[in-house]
């Protein structure tokens, strides 16, 4: 039987550690997924990941379900990012390609794609990966967790405390920096081929 | 008909956002509708909106890297324990840090059979699997030396610790081949050879990426050394050319003044 996220939290306040294990092994990857596309750097990712979960366990007690568990976890990944942004004071990093581990990506190769196809998958995942470091902070949030998190504008706003309007624009104007800073690299790229 | 400039009369940025989106409904239906009118009559709107869907596919090619997690045995004690190894460390505080290194050290110590003694003619170390009986004549009593350094006592009964600790993983090791030899050889030999088999296709799949990409990387870098020539070349036809400019216009000059003359 599978448990709703709200039935594992009154479990887990009621004292059944597994269940708590059970919420960790449900939200590990969406909360280090966005960690890491916030701030860019995958062991502080990792460590944002575990603070958020060992966050969420100590104030488990006082959450009383008024918003939903997984906006209520990713809040606390949201604040511990804006922290770290904070204390390190600089804009997300970029990992460089060398971080890549090419093992796991050659084993993650599917058959039907070529190494062509890889190559240029990668190339573009970097270059996402380094406009979307370009943008301010507010407005890569809004993006990752619309198109990452498939969070509505409304959830968005109850998240990072701004208003609905506030949401979309902040959208509208990080897609449109994205749009500008790829069409940069593509135009970039042709140029090298030439 | 359409329209190059868009006339849209309300918020076209907010508007666009909620069409790109479609955010499970929440946009009414017919302001939806009424915009879905105007993005079949404004190219601009159209445009725009064409590229912005090719920036969310572009975003969708972007994952993150596969997350280490532990594993759920290790994430079983998140409230107590992080569970990296960083997460670790940073959880222990730095005396215990020093003491486990230094316990480190006394049992490397030991497992290296490395004799330290201590005296009244001072402090000897020997990394020492020579017989105890080279130490020099000079040399003490046990007792007096004990108590001059007492932790040599501790870290004899370490020692000893550990060497009875091991005793009983050298008697595994050693039943261990008769237990292997019980597998058959066929199946063994069929484990190497997947193995095998395994490791070289992610070997030709690792080399083939790494070809692909360093071709990639020359082709790049050529194209910018010939950019550079290009340029250096240019530079250079440049300076040539004012030069010869110079000389024509100093020819040119002489030539004037001597007919003058």
């Amino acid at each position: 039987m599978t448990w709703t996220d709200e039935e594992l939290v009154a479990r887990s306040i009621g004292g059944d550690s597994e269940s708590f294990n059970e919420l960790v092994l449900r939200w590990e990857r969406p909360i280090y997924a966005l960690a890491y596309r916030t701030i860019g750097r995958e062991e502080d990712a990792r460590d944002v990941c575990q603070e958020t979960f060992l966050r969420a366990f100590r104030a488990l007690p006082g959450f009383r379900g008024q918003a939903k568990f997984s906006s209520w976890l990713y809040r606390i990944a949201l604040n511990l990012c804006r922290d770290w942004i904070r204390r390190e004071r600089r804009a997300p990093i970029v990992q460089p390609p060398e971080d890549v581990d090419v093992m796991e990506l050659a084993a993650a190769v599917e058959p039907s794609e070529s190494i062509e196809d890889l190559v240029a998958r990668k190339d573009l995942s970097r270059a996402v990966e380094r406009a979307m470091a370009l943008l301010p902070e507010e407005q890569r949030t809004a993006i990752v967790l619309k198109e990452y998190h498939g969070l509505t504008f409304q959830e968005i706003a109850e998240l990072v405390g701004c208003p609905l309007s506030t949401v979309k624009t902040r959208l509208y104007q990080g897609l449109t920096v994205l749009r500008r800073e790829l069409a940069k690299g593509e135009a970039r790229k042709t140029k090298a081929t030439l | 008909m359409t329209e190059p400039v868009c006339s849209y009369t309300g918020d076209r940025d907010e508007a666009l956002v909620m069409f790109l989106y479609d955010d499970g409904g929440a946009q009414p239906a017919a302001e939806r509708a009424l915009f879905e009118a105007h993005v079949r009559a404004c190219a601009a709107c159209r445009d725009e909106l064409e590229a912005l869907r090719g920036v969310r596919a572009s975003l969708a090619r972007w994952a993150p890297p596969e997350p280490r997690f532990g594993g759920p045995n290790q994430q079983s004690a998140i409230g107590n324990q992080p569970s990296s190894i960083g997460g670790r460390l940073r959880a222990i505080p730095a005396w215990a840090q020093v003491a486990a290194a230094l316990l480190v050290l006394g049992v490397s110590a030991a497992v290296a059979n490395l004799d330290v003694h201590y005296d009244r003619s001072g402090l000897t170390i020997r990394t020492g699997w020579s017989a105890r009986g080279a130490a020099p004549s000079g040399a003490g009593p046990v007792a007096s030396a004990e108590t001059a350094a007492p932790w040599k006592a501790d870290l004899a009964v370490l020692e000893r610790q550990l060497r009875s600790d091991l005793r009983p993983a050298q008697v595994s090791n050693a039943s261990a081949p008769a237990v292997a030899s019980h597998t058959s050889d066929a199946e063994l030999l069929r484990r190497v050879r997947a193995l095998v088999e395994e490791s070289e296709r992610r070997q030709k799949s690792e080399l083939a990426l790494r070809i692909a990409e360093l071709m990639r990387d020359v082709n790049v870098q050529r194209q910018a050394d010939l950019v550079k020539v290009d340029r250096a070349l240019g530079l250079v036809e440049n300076k040539v050319g004012v030069e010869v400019l110079k000389n024509r216009q100093q020819m040119n000059y002489f030539i004037r003044t001597s007919g003058r003359q």
